[in-house]
């Protein structure tokens, strides 16, 4: 067992590889055979199934300690991140505290459309993505099942109220414009049926305009350059604000993955362009190094962070679903290494996925329950679900399926889709959103298939069973069994 | 009537105890039914957002209501409902926004992290200056503004709200001074710390935000002046710690911006790629600074570097590339080994 180098510092101490190096030396001792002599809890590469469940389900039940009241506007959040927790480690609901849940949610929807972050708030994009998210695993439809008590129509009419003449999103009345309302606005509007091209029209311009000369995307751009009486010209200047992000680049990049149908509906000759080279290239720099685990960080030159498994390791699965055969087909030149053999002949990503779970198993994992940002500090809700989000991101290839769309795109025998371009819209968000699934004989689990986590769709953060639930409610489609008959 | 215990601490007294907010009827978060995960707040929080939504249902806005918004924010920064509503009624009292920017200032500081605080100074600043940006007083406001987040900054030199912030002042004051001083404040900030990518990110922005080359300004340079100066000033940040990809990405970046060649820096990187510092450099060479006797070589960045340059060539040049990829994956950059097999498939194609 070598030891293991550090991030070089050339001789040239800076505060950042001051913090760096203090931070690799507590990240070490989590690698196996390397921890401190004092350190009496041995680090195993198991999933601590128990009790991060039992984590969960005290905040679900027993409530949130004073401390959240940080999150007191994001009420929708800590149900939504407690709920696909529990979906993740394969845990459902009982009946009863699906009921409550659906009932809490709904008082949290604002009278004049939209969710809020808490009962008598006001309306706001990213409580509106968490509530429906939650809906979806609490919900179901019917009377008093929460589906059919969300107003889609004042929803669309809010969402309506916050479009910007640059194709952004306001995030409420008077709010910012950033990246993660998109995104959320984006996934909400598929899952319920909602989107319209006069609703995304001019986003995914936008969401281009956000990405930086590093490859990743910052949480806006700048307007003004650009806008001409109320129309922006795309030769003018929109620079980014904003450095390259982890979660602005998920939110981002799922955002224009979610806008493709749209593009290809009514872009087709003239669609705007990112730079999937320089994307991809971020992606896989954020990945830390040995010493770090190879935990992601969310920016260059700072520290690994245990959420960013979703939001970069989850972002370049992405990736390479949309690059699809590009990533995936063998490589002509087999590169000869001894270690990780067995591995690196079956895993065809472009990131280093062992590495990932490893750094969940290893150093994400808080022993009184729950996940982390990294050790020492202590788990909190949003770690929890990232971590596991991200351990399940790595440990599953989901993609898109070419039968499975075609399946799918046989629900809408009966539609005018030649004439009626707004059903042959609503026809390939849904088939193209649906038609992730989880890559068969894919799967790896570091530590083992008792880590095994439920696959998660990487365009939603739920999994494929709940999405494909709620959009065959809100499409008016009845979806064929995933499961073939034998 | 008991005693008053002189011992027990009186906190701050709650808003239903006091007499002057005894005509509003405060409204509690969930009525009729238990929720499913509570959040189990203090009193005086709970206190507070009761009152909130009392005076939110019949649409009050007052000089009382300032000091309700104010007390929720500090308890909960985040609370984006109470800055909403506080801005809303400010514009309805018609107060002096000014002041409330002033008196926001002790709040930003305690409270760097959080959107909202610098949101709330943004729509301050575009309601003080929209019509007027160009104006004498405005452009005094905006360098005050940009003090103001230059000394948060001392505190947290890379918080994204705060960069971000700095970025749409600039633009939005499109000013030739403050676009001018900038350069200044970025090359204080490279120099405390090189590796600080916010910094080189503002710089990028400074430079190219509006257009490759030109800012506008007193002095009309051109784009070569430009870009020479850029180049540059990132090889010899890269000369005093070659392994800061904040650095290599920026010259990059550079490069990609203004459609120069990759093999414009060829010479440069090559002396980043060896395995030791050349122990004699007589000649000084200003065009392509080496690295210092502690550099740790070869520098990650500088082998992908090259490789990109072997690649950009073409042809029998493509070899070396796949050749350096290969030493990435195997031995330099074994994280990355996906990564590096997935450049020598896409080359080999």
């Amino acid at each position: 067992m070598g030891s293991v180098r550090p991030t070089p510092t050339d001789g040239y101490p800076t505060p950042t590889s001051i913090l760096q190096s203090a931070t690799e030396n507590i990240l070490k001792a989590r690698i196996p055979g390397h921890a401190l002599p004092t350190d009496s809890t041995p680090v195993q590469p198991t999933l601590q199934r128990q009790q991060h469940l039992r984590f969960l389900l005290r905040n679900l039940v027993q409530g949130f300690p004073a401390r959240y009241v940080s999150q007191d506007a994001s009420q929708p959040w800590l149900i939504f991140w407690t709920l696909q927790g529990f979906s993740v480690l394969g845990v459902g609901l009982d009946p009863t505290n699906k009921k409550k849940t659906v009932d809490t949610l709904l008082a949290m929807q604002h009278p004049e459309g939209g969710f809020c972050g808490g009962p008598g708030q006001f309306p706001h994009l990213l409580p509106t993505y968490a509530a429906v998210s939650a809906m979806a695993i609490a919900g179901q439809p019917g009377p008093g099942g929460g589906w059919d008590q969300i107003d889609r129509k004042k929803m669309y009419d809010f969402f309506m109220s916050l479009k910007q003449p640059d194709g952004s999103f306001l995030v409420s009345h008077n709010g910012e414009v950033d990246v993660r309302g998109i995104y959320c606005l984006l996934a909400v509007a598929t899952l319920l049926n909602i989107a319209t091209p006069e609703l995304v029209e001019g986003t995914a311009e936008f969401v281009a305009s956000c990405q930086t000369y590093e490859g990743g995307f910052g949480n806006a751009s700048y307007p003004d350059w650009a806008l001409d009486d109320g129309v922006i010209d795309p030769s003018a200047p929109r620079p980014p604000l904003g450095e390259a992000h982890g979660g602005y680049t998920f939110c981002a990049f799922a955002s224009w993955v979610l806008l493709q149908p749209y593009l290809k509906h009514y872009m087709p000759a003239s669609r705007p362009q990112i730079n999937m080279s320089s994307l991809l290239r971020w992606l896989t720099q954020m990945q830390g190094i040995a010493i770090e685990l190879g935990g992601f960080k969310g920016r260059t030159n700072k520290l690994v962070d245990g959420c960013y498994s979703w939001w970069v390791g989850g972002c370049v699965g992405l990736v390479e679903g949309l690059l699809g055969e590009r990533i995936s087909k063998p490589s002509p030149s087999h590169i000869d290494s001894e270690k990780d053999e067995e591995w690196d002949d079956v895993d065809d990503s472009v990131y280093n996925r062992k590495a990932l779970q490893e750094y969940v198993l290893l150093a994400g994992q808080h022993p009184a329950g729950g996940l982390i940002d990294k050790p020492p500090k202590n788990a909190d809700a949003y770690h929890t679900l990232y971590c596991l989000s991200g351990l399940s991101a790595a440990q599953h290839h989901v993609i898109p399926n070419e039968t499975r769309k075609k399946e799918l795109l046989a629900c809408w025998a009966d539609a005018d889709v030649a004439n009626d371009k707004l059903e042959a819209f609503r026809r390939e968000n849904f088939a193209f959103a649906l038609s992730w699934l989880e890559e068969e004989g894919e799967s790896r689990f570091v530590g083992g298939e008792g880590n095994r986590l439920n696959a998660t769709h990487p365009l939603f953060n739920l999994t494929v069973t709940h999405t494909e639930n709620m959009m065959a409610h809100f499409y008016g489609r009845k979806v064929p069994s995933r499961y073939k008959k034998n | 009537m008991p005693a008053i215990n002189d011992d027990e601490p009186q906190g701050p007294q709650l808003f239903s105890e006091r007499p002057e907010w005894a005509d509003v009827t405060p409204v509690p978060q969930y009525e009729g039914f238990q929720p499913i995960a509570p959040i189990l707040y203090t009193p005086q929080y709970k206190d507070a957002t009761d009152y909130f939504r009392g005076i939110v249902r019949t649409g009050e806005k007052s000089e009382r209501v300032l000091e309700l918004t104010e007390a929720i924010i500090r308890m909960n920064p985040a609370h984006y409902s109470a800055w909403q509503y506080r801005y809303h009624t400010l514009l309805a009292i018609k107060a002096p926004l000014d002041e409330e920017l002033k008196r926001m200032d002790a709040i930003a500081i305690q409270f760097l992290k959080t959107y909202q605080v610098w949101h709330h100074r943004r729509l301050l600043l575009t309601a003080l200056h929209s019509s007027s940006r160009t104006s004498p007083s405005s452009v005094k406001s905006a360098l005050e503004e940009l003090a103001f987040i230059t000394r948060t900054l001392a505190t947290d030199a890379k918080n994204y709200h705060t960069w971000s912030y700095r970025q749409w002042i600039l633009a939005f004051f499109d000013n030739a001074d403050l676009w001018e001083g900038e350069m200044g404040f970025i090359e204080r900030l490279l120099t405390e710390d090189v590796r600080n990518n916010s910094a080189w990110h503002h710089r990028f922005f400074v430079v190219f935000g509006k257009g490759s080359g030109l800012q506008r300004g007193a002095s009309q340079e051109d784009s070569e002046t430009v870009l020479k100066r850029e180049l540059a000033y990132t090889k010899d940040q890269i000369s005093l710690a070659p392994n800061n990809p904040s650095a290599w990405n920026y010259l990059r970046g550079v490069l990609e911006k203004t459609d120069t060649s990759y093999e414009r820096l060829r010479s440069f990187v090559e002396l980043y790629t060896v395995s030791q510092v050349k122990p004699d450099q007589s000649v000084l060479d200003l065009e392509n600074p080496g690295p210092g006797t502690t550099a740790e070589l070869p520098c990650v960045a500088a082998l992908e570097f090259l490789a990109d340059i072997h690649e950009k060539a073409g042809g029998d040049e493509v070899k070396k590339a796949i050749e350096i990829w290969k030493s990435l994956a195997n031995e330099h950059d074994t994280m990355r080994k996906k990564y590096w097999e997935f450049r020598i498939k896409e080359a080999s194609l």
